[in-house]
């Protein structure tokens, strides 16, 4: 009888019941939460799903998934690593596969497979556009401001500001380097405003601009030529690398997937990029970042103090692409529709899709998509600039 | 091989530390970062103006070249590009003669086959646009 009492109290004491936290509780909560939004309301679902998902396995207890074993040998007894059980390989399986998100190969690739899936065509029929795109990443600089004010290190201030820049990957290659244990709340801070631009962008777009603004009606964007399209990702890679080395990485990946596209010699590996490895990825980096999100390191002050820094830092995101949307406008005599502004700030292609809709609410026969795509991937390019300026400066 | 130099940030290259961050300097290091940023990207503004300048300078030239070819069977008949000025992208060349078929119907066919075949309207030449009966 004895035998069996303890065998039911062994058994029980290592069932994730005993191990449960209050803190893994909360966080199975919010990863239930995050499958409801991503399934039933469909806020990036590709995401957000592979993100709930990982939290969810992270906050099972006694699961060992994200155990690093490795690090605990490293400081444990005498500093030997030459043990049984010390082995990478011996670490949780989500906690191998972050080794991509660690040593940057994932959001690498997914900027492969963005520069695969984007038409630079807009940009180069209306090369203003970068200007936008550069005056929406604003935020990222009133965000480091604020986040120093408020105590954060340098590093972390840069990894939170980088929320402005609304591109998830350039986010997460950014803090993996500068600060790495405000991954997960800075990844999910990111990808949920992303979600939400929707709800977050249009406002601003009309407390800051006129009705006559919002009106413009913008001339037909010229064509552009195949060869232009194919020296375009080699000749601004060259050019940017070469005066700020730090964001070659994403740059890089990003103009080698765009040539893949335009050269038109490589469908084959265009289509990979776009879609097969593309989506590997997203898998892989979306389960590995919801992953780092376990209770005990996810659940304090500094998660709010992050996520309220990355709704300022997509306000004036927004605000800097609007504002110098409006002094285009004047500057060409209405020729520019401030709102294509807004669109500065990356978030391919959901931005861009705002401003269309805010100028047909305005005017039905107005079509902004296209001229909005053009300082939507300027964004793309001005986020990665701003990160590799932030690395810079203060890596370690 | 030589290594980038930067182990360390600028930031501490300059200040000794990153314990060294204040207001004042935050806001320089935000100054300088936004900047950075307008500039690399006005930088690829430029470039894409200048870019596009070579390139639709070349394909004028070929134009003018394909122009001087042509211009024996061409110059019969009284024509705009005949000044050697460049015609309005929405404007097509030569005489059309329509056969059974208004004006806006022969404007979204040219449209349509401008579109299809990706050449600009004014490098294509209709000579005539016929409604054929059904027999």
């Amino acid at each position: 009888m004895e035998l069996i009492t303890n065998l039911l109290a062994g058994l029980w004491d290592a069932s994730g019941f005993a191990l449960l936290t209050w803190q893994n509780g909360v966080m199975i909560g919010v990863a239930f939460v995050f499958l409801f939004l991503a399934i039933a309301k469909k806020f990036e679902p590709l995401l957000l799903v592979p993100i709930a998902f990982g939290i969810l396995l992270a906050n099972l207890p006694g699961s060992g998934i994200m155990d690093d074993l490795t690090l605990s040998q490293a400081f444990g007894g005498d500093g030997s690593m030459a043990t049984a059980g010390s082995h990478w390989y011996d670490s949780g399986v989500l906690r191998i596969l972050y080794a991509g998100v660690k040593s940057s190969i994932f959001p690498c690739l997914i900027f492969l497979g963005v520069g695969a899936m984007t038409d630079f065509g807009p940009l180069l029929s209306n090369p203003v556009s970068l200007l936008l795109g550069a005056a929406a990443q604003l935020g990222i600089y009133v965000a480091f401001i604020i986040a120093i004010v408020l105590g954060f290190t340098p590093q972390e201030a840069a990894a939170i500001s980088i929320i402005g820049g609304a591109d998830g990957p350039t986010a997460i290659w950014l803090t993996g380097k500068l600060a790495s244990h405000l991954l997960a709340p800075i990844a999910l801070a990111a990808y949920s405003y992303m979600a939400l631009i929707p709800l977050i962008q249009p406002p601003i777009m009309k407390l800051l601009t006129t009705k006559k603004e919002r009106e413009v009606k913008m001339t037909q964007l010229r064509n552009v030529s195949k060869t232009e399209k194919i020296v375009f990702p080699v000749v601004v890679l060259v050019l940017i690398a070469l005066i700020l080395p730090s964001v070659t990485p994403l740059l890089g990946m990003l103009m080698l997937g765009n040539l893949f596209r335009e050269c038109g010699v490589v469908d084959r590996l265009s289509d990979t990029a776009q879609n097969a490895m593309n989506n590997i990825v997203v898998i892989l980096l979306g389960v590995t970042v919801g992953a780092t999100a376990n209770g005990e390191n996810f659940l304090k002050p500094q998660t709010l103090g992050i996520v309220a820094l990355g709704l300022t830092a997509f306000i004036f995101s927004t605000v800097g692409g609007v504002l110098l949307g409006k002094v285009l406008y004047i500057v060409t005599k209405g020729k520019i529709n401030p709102l294509i502004g807004a669109a500065g700030v990356s978030a391919v292609p959901m931005a861009a899709r705002v401003a269309q809709n805010e100028g047909r609410k305005y005017n039905p026969t107005n079509f902004l998509l296209m001229h909005a795509m053009g300082p939507n991937v300027a964004g793309v390019i001005g986020s990665a600039v701003a990160a590799g300026f932030l690395l810079l400066m203060f890596q370690n | 091989m030589k290594f980038n130099p930067h182990f360390l940030g600028i930031f501490t290259d300059i200040y000794g530390s990153y314990d060294a961050m204040d207001i004042p300097k935050a806001l320089l290091v935000a100054l300088v970062g936004f900047l950075t940023v307008v500039s690399m990207l006005a930088v690829i503004a430029l470039f894409i103006k200048l870019i596009s300048f070579i390139f639709s300078s070349i394909e004028k030239k070929s134009a003018s070249k394909v122009e001087t070819l042509i211009s024996p069977v061409e110059n019969q008949k009284p024509r705009a590009e005949s000044t050697g000025s460049a015609l309005p992208e929405t404007e097509s060349q030569g005489e059309l003669e329509l056969i059974g078929v208004d004006e806006p119907t022969a404007a979204i066919l040219m449209a349509l086959v401008s579109y299809r075949t990706d050449i600009p309207l004014n490098r294509l030449i209709f000579r005539s646009i016929r409604l054929v009966e059904d027999e």
